[in-house]
């Protein structure tokens, strides 16, 4: 226990030395008349004589015993998933003599006809005996497409396919023709590549050319989910695949170009570099208007994989190989979200194991699964991961049927459902589950009072009361901070809370440890009078001080011995004891300089130093910040981020016009279901681990993530990486284990389990790429990056792995294709570079010290890390609707659907004549043209219509239209309760607001320094011709 | 005799300094496998962090004092580093960041491993070389 807080140390001496009563520590009753006690604070005076004589507690050296007894196991140990035993067993590098093995389990237990997948060493010149019957595919399509054949003809002339052989009638599939799934392939034909709608004509196409003709002949359609990995047999000689040659090189090339359909799309750009016009349709460039899009193929093929929403990978398709993996120059990895939302009779199933303990292998420590096979007519299982043979414990023991499957199977959701929720016994506990304990660290300096920030977080506290979890057992505590630290006892027996001001910041001690966090049900009056006369005690502070990191250290003493959520509440820039902060941004020209990162790291190594403790004794820290002045959020930020919380940010809060975001995020921090003291890990088949983590945690050995307090908002992003040079098996399984206490006090264990095959092709990577966990993790990559680089370094370095990917996906197919000035992408990839841009346009990563104030951007910057997939992808492309042809159209019953045409971000989209919403999902932007007829601005506005718009406030107006406007807004809300968006009001041509809150966020125009989309993607496009 | 206890003097700070770094670099492996928390590891090395700077320190400057020059400029870069790092206040290990510094760190320690070898050679076999053909 090397960093083991000194202040914890003295903490049981201290009473003894100096008697409480007698205080050099400055330990002010209330009543007293020191300088820092308010004396206007009316309410709890009167109490206080009465309550100061128990204030030495003789149970404090307890405490400090208990502190040393009770805690320090779970810190000495990690206390994760797989230890009750040492943790060296779990080192899962001990993969040993199995590996050779393939994977047998697979078969029995999927449905899905892997078995079909020739191996992977197949020879050349014998294709596998099932795909005769599919290799007439291919001819098909010759007949309804008119051009390719061209290309076909003019195939690269070392296509030595004898058309004399017996083959040539019946060609060869192209390989990335045979392993597309129908559902998936893309047809294009080169004419046809300018059609506006983007792909929209080919989608219409798609498997509707390959299934029609062929109803019988083609097994292997009749299985929509069936997986047949690409045979790396047919690669065109020296085209492509220079990766298939060197396991293949030796067999002659068979395979002749005549699959058509191409499945990737691409774009036409006439453009030579330099030239004025860009000659690119802007129309036609892809655009995510719909929204996140899940990927499906891979629930297809493996139905009993845990639902997208907790996990999803880069590319459903692990490369097989060291080389391969390489060149797929995005990151390879996963984002999980191990709390998401389920939706209404979708829930996690709970299993309760009792006497049997949960299952687990003996080696690898992998929790029992839908993909583990029984053997040995039910008496072993292997491990879908280790493919260890383990017994099955006799109460869990039950007969196979003919087909393998066990009989109870029905009863069993652990064994058929992807995600399940274990009651854990006793020896995943490191001590008794604790309780949900809240603690709150308000700041009272002079401008928290004015902004009327203390007034709505005590009244949404208030309101919350009932709503928090895990009622009985809940406990609170309450603490303000000013030049001084006031501690308020509010044991059940009093009446009125009493207030203790701690004004010796260089030594903080706590007084009355065990009255300052209380049980919410017995002490709940007196918890209710304290946070009715908050707001009045402190109204008339004329404090400027903020001793933010004393109060922060005696928070932290409070709280040591439990853990729990504390929330802080901070306005102004920490001006006094340790962890005092500089205004920093004052000087103008560290931007641009090798130092810039520094600004957006904590200044001070106390913050971090803090958060490693804090995280150790499980205590979860959420910043809410309100300044309109600098508060270095990049400091206080680095709090939440090691220690699994969250920053929330108001920038110049005032309690009129934001009130309503703080409640409602308040409100829902307090109340989502939140899982204490977790620690995550994920594992995975041998060959492939995961190395990096990203998001918002501290990991504490190398693969345990630990959780303070997770909840459903936030994300986690891995990457991983390729131990062996080519892995042998067929799938790779992954498995998420959250060990943590729910509310109730149960300890519990949510098991995520997934599994994704193994492939041999990067085609085939391409077309099982998932965009968004892309983004998600790309954006993560890139904001680290801006804590050690210069922004436009994080930038450059984005744009150019997005260009480095798809120069990779280019050289696979375009020569073949002959495609020329082409910008070809995969269709799983289309909106890549349009997130690429905006990633190197969000609030993180724009520009310099001009486009966003630094304490924007680091919280944006802490916010994203967290976020989960939907929420982003949202973030990073907006919705922009229109609404005044909704609004005007006399239907009352006009159903909200007509508003899911999403535009697209750019100000040509904006009429003058109309009335516009933009959603981020943070915030909502009511954007009023120039010529909007007046009607609807009166009736939405009232008699406000002809103001200035940014001090009008919406509401609601006594007519129809302001009725249904309010129901719009409600309705695009509750899609998404994480965050509260307030509605900003602007006007057409109101500068510079109408620039600084919309404009600069439309990001498919140029704004200052930064590409438009269509610059962008001609950037992109030339970057990847250069010697493509 | 001079150069005997010159000899001796350097051996045991290069042999000292040898074994923070060895210290350190253990530390860094016994993390990688788990066998200790990042909590005690980053204060193990932190303990030995400055002990190790100034004897580097030490050593660099007895080297310039008894005119060793060659030895001197070989430890120069060494020194410079670890400097800067102090300057930046970044030469203590992050708790917080342990896991992503992991691999930085292990190849630091290894580097300064070799480096602190590389003076030691040719300083040996001079000073041997001095001290015995002075007698």
């Amino acid at each position: 226990m090397g960093t083991e807080n000194p202040g914890r140390q003295q903490f049981p001496a201290r009473p003894a030395a100096t008697p409480f009563a007698a205080p050099p520590q400055n330990v002010m009753p209330f009543s007293s008349s020191g300088p820092l006690v308010r004396s206007e604070s009316s309410g709890f005076r009167s109490t206080l004589p009465a309550g100061h004589q128990p204030m030495m507690p003789p149970s404090m050296h307890m405490d400090g015993s208990q502190v040393s007894g009770f805690r320090s196991p779970p810190i000495a140990r990690f206390n994760d998933p797989s230890v009750p035993s040492p943790p060296t067993s779990s080192v899962p590098a001990t993969v040993g003599p199995f590996q050779r093995f393939p994977t047998p389990p697979f078969r029995s237990t999927a449905q899905v006809p892997l078995s079909h997948a020739p191996p992977v060493g197949q020879p050349l010149a014998q294709p596998p005996a099932p795909s005769v019957s599919f290799r007439t595919q291919p001819q098909i399509p010759l007949v309804p497409m008119g051009s390719p054949p061209q290309s076909l003809n003019s195939a690269p002339p070392n296509m030595n396919v004898p058309y004399s052989s017996p083959d040539s009638t019946v060609p060869a599939p192209r390989p990335n023709f045979q392993s597309s799934f129908p559902g998936h392939i893309r047809l294009q034909s080169n004419a046809d590549s300018q059609a506006p709608p983007i792909q929209s004509p080919f989608s219409a196409h798609q498997g509707g050319y390959a299934p029609a003709p062929l109803p019988s002949s083609s097994p292997f359609l009749a299985h929509p989910g069936g997986y047949v990995p690409p045979p790396p047999v047919l690669a065109p000689m020296g085209l492509q695949s220079r990766d298939q040659m060197q396991h293949f090189g030796s067999g002659p090339p068979i395979g002749s170009i005549q699959g058509l359909m191409e499945d990737f799309s691409s774009l036409s750009i006439g453009s030579v570099p330099g030239s004025i016009d860009p000659g690119i349709d802007p129309k036609a460039l892809p655009r995510p208007l719909e929204g996140d899009v899940e990927p499906k193929l891979l629930a297809e093929m493996y139905p009993m994989n845990c639902d997208p929403r907790y996990l999803r990978l880069t590319t459903s398709a692990i490369p097989n190989s060291q080389s391969l993996a390489a060149r797929w120059h995005l990151p390879l990895g996963a984002i999980v979200c191990p709390l998401a939302e389920a939706p209404d009779g979708d829930e996690v199933p709970v299993v309760n194991f009792a006497s049997t303990g949960i299952i687990r292998c003996r080696r690898c420590r992998t929790y029992v699964n839908p993909f583990i096979t029984f053997t040995d007519s039910g008496r072993k299982w292997r491990c879908s991961i280790c493919s260890l043979l383990n017994d099955v414990p006799g109460e869990y023991f039950s007969h196979l049927d003919a087909t393998g499957r066990r009989l109870d199977l029905d009863q069993r959701p652990e064994l058929t459902k992807g995600s399940v929720e274990f009651v854990a016994p006793t020896e995943y506990m490191m001590r008794p589950p604790m309780p949900p304990v809240y603690f709150f660290l308000i700041d009272v300096s002079i401008s928290a009072v004015r902004s009327g920030m203390i007034e709505v977080v005590a009244q949404t506290i208030r309101s919350c009361l009932d709503k928090l979890p895990g009622f009985p057992r809940t406990q609170i505590g309450f603490a303000t901070f000013d030049s001084a630290i006031h501690f308020y006892n509010m044991k059940s027996s009093l009446t009125q809370p009493q207030m203790m001001v701690v004004s010796d910041l260089d030594d903080i001690f706590v007084p009355l440890p065990d009255d300052l966090l209380v049980n919410l049900s017995e002490s709940r009056n007196v918890v209710e009078t304290f946070l009715d006369s908050l707001p009045s005690m402190f109204q008339d502070n004329m404090n400027v001080e903020s001793a933010f990191g004393p109060a922060l250290k005696a928070a932290f003493m409070v709280m040591s011995q439990l853990g729990g959520k504390l929330l802080i509440f901070q306005n102004t820039l920490p001006s006094l004891g340790v962890g005092r902060l500089k205004l920093r941004v004052d000087d103008l020209r560290v931007y641009g300089t090798d130092k810039e990162h520094m600004l957006r790291l904590p200044e001070d190594p106390f913050y971090k130093q803090m958060a490693a403790e804090l995280t150790k004794n499980q205590i979860s820290l959420n910043a809410y910040a309100f300044s309109e002045k600098y508060t270095d959020i990049a400091s206080l930020g680095a709090l939440a981020k090691y220690t699994g919380g969250q920053v929330y940010y108001y920038p110049s809060f005032q309690s009129a016009t934001h009130g309503e975001k703080l409640r409602h995020e308040l409100s829902r921090d307090l109340t989502r279901e939140t899982a204490w003291e977790a620690v995550m890990r994920i594992r995975c088949g041998k060959g492939v681990r995961f190395t990096s983590y990203h998001g918002n945690f501290m990991l504490r050995s190398t693969d345990l993530m630990a959780l303070p307090a997770v909840d459903c908002d936030k994300a986690y992003a891995a990457q991983l990486s390729l131990e062996d040079t080519l892995l042998t098996t067929q799938t790779v399984y992954f498995q998420v284990a959250l060990l943590y206490t729910a509310s109730c006090g149960e300890r519990r264990i949510r098991v995520h389990t997934a599994a994704a095959p193994v492939v041999a092709d990067l085609g085939e990577m391409y077309r099982q790429a998932d965009s968004g966990a892309i983004v998600s993790l790309l954006s993560r990559l890139a904001i680290e990056k801006t804590l050690s680089h210069k922004l436009e370094d994080a930038r450059n370095s984005l744009q150019l792995r997005i260009v480095k990917a798809l120069k990779e996906y280019r050289n696979l197919y375009a020569v073949q294709h002959r495609l020329g000035g082409r910008m070809i992408y995969p269709e799983s990839l289309k909106f890549l570079p349009l997130y690429g841009l905006a990633i190197c346009r969000s609030k993180p990563l724009r520009g310099g010290y001009a486009d966003a104030p630094l304490d924007e951007c680091c919280s944006a910057g802490y916010t994203m890390m967290s976020l989960p997939v939907k929420k982003l992808l949202k973030l990073l492309y907006p919705r922009l609707v229109r609404l005044d042809e909704y609004l005007l159209k006399a239907s009352t019953q006009a159903d909200i659907k007509d508003l899911e045409k999403t535009l697209p971000l750019a100000a040509e989209n904006l009429d003058a004549r109309g009335l516009y919403l933009y959603d981020d999902g943070f915030r909502f932007i009511l954007w009023f043209g120039r010529a909007l007829s007046p009607d609807v601005a009166m009736n939405l506005l009232g008699a406000d219509f002809a103001a200035e718009l940014s001090k009008v406030n919406l509401y609601e107006h006594d007519n129809e239209m302001s009725r249904k406007l309010m129901r719009i807004i409600k309705n695009f809300r509750d899609s998404d309760h994480s965050y509260y968006q307030l509605c900003h009001l602007v006007r057409q041509g109101e500068q510079p607001r109408e620039s600084f809150l919309l404009l600069s966020y439309l990001l498919e125009d140029q704004m200052g320094g930064a590409n438009g989309y269509v610059n962008w993607f001609l950037q992109i496009h030339r970057q990847v011709q250069q010697n493509a | 005799m001079v150069t005997l206890w010159l000899w001796l003097f350097s051996f045991f700070f290069l042999l000292g300094l040898l074994c923070t770094l060895a210290f350190q670099l253990m530390c860094l492996v016994d993390l990688e496998y788990d066998y200790i928390n990042p909590y005690d590891s980053a204060s193990r090395i932190n303990r030995v962090v400055l002990p190790e700077f100034i004897a580097q320190g030490a050593l660099c400057f007895f080297f310039l004092l008894t005119g060793n020059w060659p030895t001197f400029v070989f430890s120069l870069p060494y020194l410079c580093y670890n400097v800067r790092l102090y300057m930046e206040r970044r030469h203590l290990v992050d708790v917080t960041e342990i896991y992503n510094q992991l691999r930085w760190e292990k190849k630091t320690a290894v580097f300064k491993d070799r480096l602190c070898y590389s003076p030691s050679l040719p300083f040996s076999i001079l000073v041997a070389f001095k001290y015995f053909s002075g007698r």
